[in-house]
């Protein structure tokens, strides 16, 4: 169950890397320059319920505060104003293979990104087996990873992340990586997870995809929610509303 | 209270500090030919090049070779750890940035780490001290206490450390200027005799004087082991610890847009 009670995030934009130093500090605090960012509110008084089991996707061009909505869900940023309420285990497949370390190998990764997850040694170790075999790597679980291929790390990640089974599974755009057999691996899996009752949180720019996975679609836009219903309804809204965008665009220029 | 609440949350991540503990000390001498050996070499280097650019000037007392070692490892107990700690938030910004984590986690596992380091260079440590042909006195089971404080005061400092650094990448150079002067400020591989006597009392503001001085006294020579070296040893640890928590607590929300 996640639930979302007049979220917004405030990000400061930094226009100049050189603000960071002590020096330009000083400077700019000595001239009575304070440093001035630029405020942005990337998700603005988001309210939501997801109940559990529900496959939510989530479309919106880029910038429309997505992956801030999946980060505020996960916890990695505190909204600035507003409450979010989590129950259940999360396992973020954003970016697979964020905790991997290079120099290690595939085992040692393996442990150490499913404690990143917050699992005990003994879970994992119950579950690595099945984590290897579905990655399909068992001859690689001793090499280090700086010679997988980034196939090869994507799908030891997205196995990890799936066989610890969560409560709360947020895909952010995973499936853009591996080739087509994996990928379709992936997608059985995802719908086994929402056939099994996990919660799924699905970004993605692939329509068809979106629309297969979810019962229900969120389009955020500039970060507020522009539509929450029936796939099909949003999908076929979106996706005239950007066509109508750019065909605007195209005769300004 | 809810600036402790993060340590329920450290406990519930145990397995992932450990993972991290371990992973930094598997890396550190990874692809080196001489692995983990160079725990106990780095020492004794140090020592060498000590012992014979001052043996000459300081070395007429009997221990003086003891006296180095022991200063070199509990100085780096705290350089190494800090340093390192210094860049926990930043180096680990990938993954700060898309899971949740009590951040504290990685100063924390850094200054562990450097604990772990601490203690195999004790290895070393112990061979000079036989060497020596030092009678060990009971003392020594006081030792793991100054450890203790040591550990908790430079954890303090990386968490301060660490946190400022997210904000101004500057702290870094800054600090690794201090750390130079500090070392030659803590006594490392000079009696504090030589210093002008009312120089002398300001070194008790010198934390890690403070706990080089009673290392080195329940070491091998418990004669030498002064109270206001304990009082001012657990101050400055207790100082430490809070201001660096403080400072981290206050900001670790804030810390996600700067990295």
């Amino acid at each position: 169950m996640i639930t979302l009670h007049n979220v917004s995030v405030k990000y400061r934009l930094i226009k100049e890397v050189k603000k960071r130093t002590f020096q330009a500090y000083i400077i700019d605090y000595l001239t009575g320059r304070r440093i001035r960012a630029d405020k942005l509110w990337a998700l603005k008084k988001i309210s939501l319920d997801i109940s559990e089991g529900e496959s939510l996707g989530i479309i919106g061009l880029n910038g429309a505060g997505k992956s801030t909505l999946l980060k505020v869900i996960s916890g990695v940023i505190r909204p600035t104003e507003g409450k979010v309420s989590v129950s259940g285990k999360i396992a973020p497949l954003i970016e697979l293979g964020a905790g991997f370390d290079h120099e290690l190998t595939g085992k040692e990764n393996i442990y150490l990104n499913a404690s990143i997850l917050g699992f005990s040694r003994r879970e994992i170790g119950e579950k690595y087996d099945r984590i290897v075999e579905f990655a399909e790597l068992k001859e690689f679980v001793n090499t280090p990873l700086r010679s997988y291929s980034s196939g090869m790390i994507a799908r030891l990640g997205f196995s990890i992340a799936t066989e610890v089974e969560p409560d709360i599974l947020i895909v952010d755009e995973v499936l853009a990586v591996g080739d087509v057999h994996f990928k379709k691996k992936c997608r059985e899996k995802i719908l086994k997870f929402r056939d099994k009752g996990v919660t799924i949180l699905f970004v993605s720019h692939n329509m068809e995809e979106v629309k297969n996975l979810c019962q229900k679609v969120l389009w955020l836009d500039h970060g507020k929610i522009k539509m929450i219903d029936d796939p099909v309804k949003v999908v076929s809204e979106y996706v005239g509303n950007t066509t109508l965008m750019e065909d605007r665009l195209g005769h300004n220029r | 209270m809810a600036i402790f609440s993060e340590f329920k949350e450290l406990y519930r991540y145990r397995e992932l500090l450990r993972n991290l503990v371990a992973r930094d000390i598997k890396k550190r001498y990874k692809r080196s030919a001489l692995g983990f050996l160079w725990v106990m070499l780095d020492p004794l280097l140090t020592l060498l090049i000590f012992y014979v650019v001052f043996a000459g000037i300081f070395g007429k007392s009997g221990n003086y070779k003891l006296y180095i070692i022991s200063g070199v490892i509990m100085w780096q107990l705290l350089a190494q750890g800090t340093r390192l700690a210094g860049s926990s938030f930043t180096s680990n910004r990938q993954l700060i940035n898309k899971i949740y984590l009590p951040k504290s986690i990685f100063p924390l596992a850094t200054a562990i780490s450097s604990l772990m380091h601490f203690g195999f260079s004790l290895i070393p440590l112990l061979g000079i001290l036989i060497f020596s042909g030092i009678n060990l006195s009971y003392h020594i089971v006081m030792i793991p206490l100054v450890i203790f404080l040591a550990f908790t005061f430079s954890l303090g400092i990386s968490l301060f450390l660490a946190t400022l650094t997210v904000f101004f990448r500057d702290v870094k150079f800054i600090y690794d200027a201090i750390l130079r002067g500090w070392m030659f400020l803590s006594a490392i591989f000079y009696p504090i005799s030589i210093l002008p006597e009312k120089f002398q009392v300001f070194m008790l503001f010198n934390p890690m004087y403070n706990y080089i001085s009673i290392f080195r006294a329940l070491l091998y020579d418990v004669s030498k082991l002064r109270t206001e070296h304990v009082y001012f040893g657990i101050a400055s640890a207790f100082l430490s610890f809070s201001v660096g928590w403080i400072i981290y607590q206050r900001n670790k929300d804030r810390l996600i847009f700067y990295l």
